[in-house]
């Protein structure tokens, strides 16, 4: 029996997929590859490595900015000393290198492509994007030596999600080359993680499309660009693997588009953050209650006593309350404006905010989109945590040992009570309470067999 | 480990005194002499000693010092000036005899020697990575942590795992991440894979059948990851007792082995013990229940302070076992159980309470899986009693060895059950006791399997024109894998394009990844387990009784589209066995011969005499369809109802060893016809039964069939259409002109069980003979022809006439 006859039962060769699989079109570069290039005009590049495709668009917009050095240290990972000094050193935007790939899998390891790479800088006052793309998987080495040459110029990369997945992919690709050594940025300002900080309290979602349908194309102008007609991403790979086999050229300008305006929205996304931060930062006019909505403050306010602004963050929390948030959130603003105002030693207003959080109601509705289980049950603590504050204030400040007491005793009822109703979970639940127990029995303690000592000395006098 | 010889003997003499006794009450008690069919006095085995070699640095030799080994066995040695010549070397040791010295010493030493050599070790299981884990971290602190030691499994947390893949001198995995976690990341190991020098492979025995098939093609994957990055790995492995140790591992890792057999660690005496429970009723050939009498061999040990571990076969039996032993031996209320039980499922911190409560003798017994017979660290017992045969010799030694290991009395029981093998094993100790006859034997290239790992080695680098990738012909696979959308061609490579991750479809465990949910819906829906494809039908049949964890379900439907199985808890007094309908066809003779008479043999006086039978192997493709079952009572085994079922077909291309049987023959057998066949499917029963003995698997790795010989090699047998209950009926009544009797792989491709097969059909016919002739039972039993039930009167006479006139 021959093999072919073999090869007839095994499962493994079976079609991955059910619809038609495209013809395998001949060995050379099909007609399909240099339409694609007409289609788009794009260059094809030549270095030692072989050819690839080149694509270069320039748009007026969005405009560059220019970043403040404290403002962006402030995006950088806290804790390293040379931070700041890096920020300064990143702060000229001319530095900057917008990255965004457009892969054949989300998967990750050895077998996922970046097969388009598109690039992204300031110049003449707006945009430069250039796409580098591969007709086909064996354009990759020379794809890879002319990314590292521009990554050279502009050493500050720049995307979104890139920490996770875009630039370690392309890391993996570099080795996998054995041959092309890859360019290490000087700084990667991911802007994921601040754009998560910023807007998920009120978004929920965070994704690159929300964000410019919701933060970007707002205040009384629309994006230059339109979704409108965009590709949906989770096609991308099938459309690139059709048009290896042979498929048509037109389906991949899409692909071309989305990722022009993903870049266009990522530059768009870094000047909306930094002008954010610069203002909060007081680099700029202070954000204002008339431009931006009360949990955006909030989780400004968030960020920047996160990343080493208190006294800023301060002035913020109480704008954000001064205008009215949601109900959790309110909470949650309260319990760090108390946490704020403590550290510099204003009990007036640390006391007076924890006494409203004691009172508030218990019951927590989730109002807003982005408030998670974790932001509602952590505003529920708050009442119990306002209550354990007070009783240090009133024990070690005030000395009232009673009063201190009483919260405390009253902290214990409150925490049983939200347990009861499952706002917050066992495990959790037994460790406060472990600390309210050992707070109350030491103050009893003290108080009680003081207390006893006069009694007992009153009555022998 | 503790290499010191450390004697006890008073304690010693202690323990000899009550084992002699508790064997002594034993054949007491068996008056017939059919119960203690071996008692094996196995005498104290000296040490031989090899210095450490002068190559070993001093530093090593120091820390190793401080551990109290100062010298090395013999094997040891050997095996590491094997390791240091640059040899892939094997190691075969029992129990307890420092294997994992024969590999960390040269390892060891070359990472003192040069600190950028990385090695991969690769345990069958988490548990023993575990294990060894301890021993490594202790010489690392002895070395002042001059090496980084780490495991790399799926309990890894990933924060950890850079870390590990940066400085893990030594990482300890297992097959299965190799293949889903390590080597489709393989940039992310770079300074692994550059620096690979040694690749150990721990219990190398284990990697056999299925398992073993895919595990030859994962090294396949890692030696083209190492030769990408420069490396060119040695191979150290470590295999226990099993007769073709240097070809298994030429087969795994194809290249070749020097293997260490010679034995230099000392050992106390021992006696082995073969215990067959007292026939009962002789006609059926029912023995008394060999779980009890397990559980009471044990207490005569337990109630003489000896400290005893018990396996079971399987989890419900352990248990059963436990709740028995723990009765026996009540502790006083608040104290924890003296008789603890040891199973995968429990706790990883219980475990390793057990195992320390085993080590310092708080634990008097443990009921154990198999999850305690490698590796793990618990200590030397004083007896090994094993509720049922292990399935292997190679396994039921690893168990034995659990009872005393370097010095001192020990006592091993293997208490046989009612099976084949079982009575096999009992009834003939010379078999166990002699050299090993087992082999180990994998099929790489199978082609499902293969092709597989061909999928993941494209996802981890592209594969070239000029590559080459186990016995196949790599273009032409690439080029299907390419039609069917896997892979794509540029210039001279394939390239993987699709967006999933081929790993994560491909199990080590089965050979296609194409598997039944099994779903309970009593209350809500859960999914409760999975069947592979090949067993569905038998198993998950509408109105089976499926039982789960000693659980019994009720099939209420079987949706084969989305491959789902819907049960329902039940509680019936009966199992349901499916009738299935098989027919074989041979697309290709690989082999055949004619099966000649031997002079000695018994029938013919004149050697050479042709005995009218052929012997064959090749490719075969099985159509089975499941046509009916029926319900058969617990205990009593009636047949209490039948049921018919219309299910689909299912087509298998594999390979089959088989027997013709010849007009002349058959005709010249002095039964009626009904016997005659009564005979065939009788000695198809016992040939199955010493194959899996033969090929160390198990039962369901095998398939059975017979079917009338094709009129000529090749040519096209006609498929029976309409097969149906009564066919299936028929098929034991029907007359066969000539048979060919086949025992196929039970796996799509085969498994490379045949031609092992075909090559010692003589071993399989003389110990077939052996185990019919030698059954107790009248007239046939379950442990020699199948069940009397099902054949006629005289099936065990009618096989037995058959293997007779085949010259054996």
């Amino acid at each position: 029996m021959s093999l072919t006859d073999k090869f007839a039962h095994i499962a493994a060769l079976r079609p991955a997929r059910k619809r038609e699989v495209a013809p395998p079109r001949a060995a050379d570069l099909s007609p399909e590859c240099d339409r694609l290039a007409q289609l788009l005009g794009a260059q094809i590049r030549r270095n030692h490595y072989g050819e690839h495709l080149s694509l270069q668009q320039w748009y007026a917009t969005p405009e560059m900015c220019t970043p403040d050095a404290r403002s962006l240290s402030l995006l950088l990972p806290r804790g390293t000393p040379e931070a700041h000094a890096i920020a300064e050193s990143s702060a000229d935007p001319e530095q900057w290198l917008f990255l965004d790939t457009e892969t054949t899998g989300l998967a990750g390891g050895t077998g996922t492509y970046a097969f388009l790479v598109g690039l992204a800088w300031w110049d003449a006052g707006g945009l430069q994007v250039e796409q580098f793309f591969m007709r086909d998987l064996d354009e990759e080495h020379s794809l890879l030596l002319e990314l590292s040459e521009r990554m050279a110029r502009r050493p500050v990369l720049v995307t979104f999600n890139g920490k996770c997945f875009d630039w370690p992919l392309l890391e993996t690709r570099y080795r996998m080359t054995r041959a092309i050594p890859s360019f290490t940025p000087k700084v990667h300002l991911d802007l994921l993680h601040p754009a998560r900080q910023l807007w998920r309290l009120r978004l929920g979602s965070v994704r690159l499309q929300e964000l410019e349908r919701h933060i970007l194309a707002v205040e009384g102008h629309a994006l230059e660009w339109s979704r409108h007609d965009d590709i949906d991403s989770s096609l991308i790979p099938e459309m690139y693997f059709d048009y290896l086999r042979g498929g048509a050229a037109e389906p991949l300008a899409g692909v071309f588009r989305h990722n022009q305006m993903d870049l266009r929205g990522l530059a768009a996304l870094a000047g909306k953050i930094l002008t954010l931060i610069d203002s909060g930062n007081g680099a700029a006019d202070a954000p204002h209650h008339s431009t931006h909505d009360p949990l955006d403050l909030y989780s400004l306010s968030r960020l920047l006593q996160r990343r080493g602004n208190p006294a800023r963050a301060r002035e913020l929390y109480e704008t954000a309350l001064h205008v009215g948030l949601p109900h959790p959130v309110e909470r949650l603003a309260q319990r760090e404006l108390a946490h704020l105002a403590k550290r510099e030693l204003d009990y007036t207003r640390a006391t007076s905010l924890w006494e409203e959080l004691r009172q508030a109601p218990k019951v927590v509705k989730r109002n807003a989109a982005g408030i998670l289980q974790e932001d509602a049950q952590r505003a529920l603590e708050a009442a119990i945590e306002a209550a354990e504050q007070l009783a240090i204030y009133y024990e070690h400040r005030a000395k009232q040992p009673r009063r201190a007491a009483e919260l405390t005793s009253h902290a214990i009822a409150e925490l049983r009570g939200a347990q009861l109703a499952g706002g917050i979970g066992a495990a959790r639940a037994r460790r406060i309470e472990g600390r309210l127990a050992r707070r109350l029995a030491r103050l009893e303690r003290h108080g009680v067999i003081r207390t006893t000592h006069k009694l007992l000395r009153a009555g022998n006098v | 480990m503790s290499q010191s010889l450390a004697v006890r003997p008073a304690q010693d003499a202690v323990t000899l005194a009550r084992v002699r006794e508790i064997v002594e009450q034993l054949a007491a008690r068996d008056r017939s002499g059919e119960i203690l069919t071996a008692v094996h006095h196995i005498p104290a085995r000296e040490a031989k000693f090899a210095p450490m070699p002068e190559w070993v640095r001093a530093e090593l030799v120091a820390a190793y010092g401080e551990k109290g080994v100062a010298e090395l066995y013999s094997h040891q040695a050997a095996a590491a000036e094997a390791v240091r010549a640059g040899r892939n070397t094997v190691v075969v040791t029992p129990t307890a005899s420092g294997k994992t010295l024969c590999y960390n010493l040269p390892v060891l030493n070359a990472v003192l020697e040069n600190p950028d050599t990385r090695a991969l070790y690769v345990f069958p299981t988490k548990a023993l990575a575990q294990d060894q884990l301890a021993e490594l971290h202790d010489l690392s602190a002895r070395l002042g942590h001059r090496f980084g030691v780490f495991t790399y499994d799926g309990d890894t947390p990933s924060d950890a795992r850079k870390a590990i893949r940066e400085q893990g001198h030594i990482v300890l995995s297992n097959p299965d991440m190799l293949h889903t976690g390590i080597l489709p990341h393989h940039t992310r190991w770079q300074r692994l894979f550059e620096n690979l020098r040694y690749v150990v492979l721990d219990e190398l025995h284990t990697y056999r059948g299925v398992f073993g098939s895919h595990l030859a093609n994962v090294l396949r994957r890692l030696r083209r990851i190492a030769r990408f990055y420069g490396a060119d790995p040695q191979f150290i492995c470590s295999s226990a007792t099993i007769a073709n140790p240097g070809e298994l591992a030429s087969r795994l890792a194809e290249t070749e082995f020097e293997v260490i057999e010679e034995n230099g660690a000392p050992a106390g005496e021992k006696f082995f013990i073969f215990y067959n429970p007292p026939v009962v009723n002789r006609f059926l050939g029912i023995r008394r229940s060999y779980i009890n009498e397990a559980s009471r061999v044990a207490q005569e040990f337990l109630k003489r302070k000896l400290q005893t571990i018990v396996f079971a076969n399987s989890r419900l039996h352990t248990e059963v076992l436990l709740t028995y032993l723990q009765q026996a031996n009540p502790m006083p209320p608040g104290q924890p159980p003296a008789i603890r039980g040891y199973r995968g499922g429990y706790l990883p911190g219980e475990r390793r309470e057990i195992e320390r409560g085993l080590r310092e003798g708080r634990i008097r017994g443990v009921v154990s899986t198999n999850a305690l017979e490698l590796g793990i660290d618990v200590g030397s017992l004083d007896a090994t009693i094993m509720a049922g045969y292990p399935g292997t010799i190679a396994s039921t030694w690893q168990r034995a060895g659990r009872a005393g290991r370097r010095s001192g009395s020990s006592c091993a029981v293997l208490v046989a059950s009612s099976s084949p093998l079982d009575q096999f094993i009992a009834q003939h100790p010379d078999y166990f006791f002699g050299r090993s006859p087992e082999h180990a034997f994998v099929q790489p290239d199978n082609l499902e399997i293969l092709v597989n790992h061909l999928k993941c080695a494209a996802f981890e680098l592209p594969i070239a024109a000029n590559e080459t990738f186990g016995g196949i012909n790599v273009p032409e696979l690439c080029e299907r894998l390419s039609e069917a959308g896997f892979l794509h061609r540029t210039g001279e490579h394939w390239h993987w394009t699709q967006e999933a991750y081929p790993a994560d479809a491909v199990s080590l465990r089965s050979v296609t990844s194409d598997n039944f949910v099994i779903v309970d819906t009593t209350q809500e829906t859960e999914v409760i387990g999975e069947v592979d494809f090949s067993s569905a039908l038998t198993i998950v049949h509408p109105k089976a009784i499926y039982l789960h964890q000693g659980q019994q379900y009720h099939v209420e439907r079987l949706d084969f589209e989305e491959r789902k199985a819907y049960v329902k808890r039940v509680d019936v007094d009966y199992f349901t066995d499916a009738i299935r309908y098989t027919q074989v066809r041979v697309l290709e003779r690989a082999a055949g011969d004619r099966i000649v008479l031997l002079p000695h043999s018994p029938c013919e006086s004149s050697g050479g005499a042709d005995a009218h039978a052929a012997r064959s192997h090749g490719d075969v493709l099985v159509r089975s369809q499941v046509v009916g079952f029926k319900k058969i009572k617990f205990f009593t085994n009636e047949n209490v109802g039948d049921g018919k079922l219309e299910l689909p077909e299912n087509e298998m291309h594999t390979t089959a060893f088989w027997l013709t049987l010849e007009r002349p023959l058959v005709a010249s057998l002095p039964f009626s016809v009904s016997d005659r066949q009564s005979g065939m499917f009788g000695l198809l029963h016992a040939l199955e039964s010493i194959a899996t003995l033969l090929l160390m698997c198990d039962a369901r790795d095998l398939g059975t069939a017979i079917g009338e010989r094709p009129p000529s090699p090749g040519s096209e047998i006609e498929w029976d259409e309409s097969p149906g209950i009564e066919a299936a009926a028929a098929l034991a009544e029907k007359e066969f002109f000539e048979p060919n009797l086949y025992l196929y792989d039970a796996y799509p491709g085969g498994i490379g069980f045949s031609e092992p097969l075909y090559r010692a059909h003589n071993l399989l016919l003389t110990k077939t003979r052996e185990l019919i002739a030698g059954c107790p039972c009248e007239k046939g039993c379950p442990s020699c022809v199948g069940p009397l039930g099902e054949r006629g009167e005289r099936a065990k006479e009618a096989a037995l006439e058959i293997l007779f006139r085949l010259g054996v």
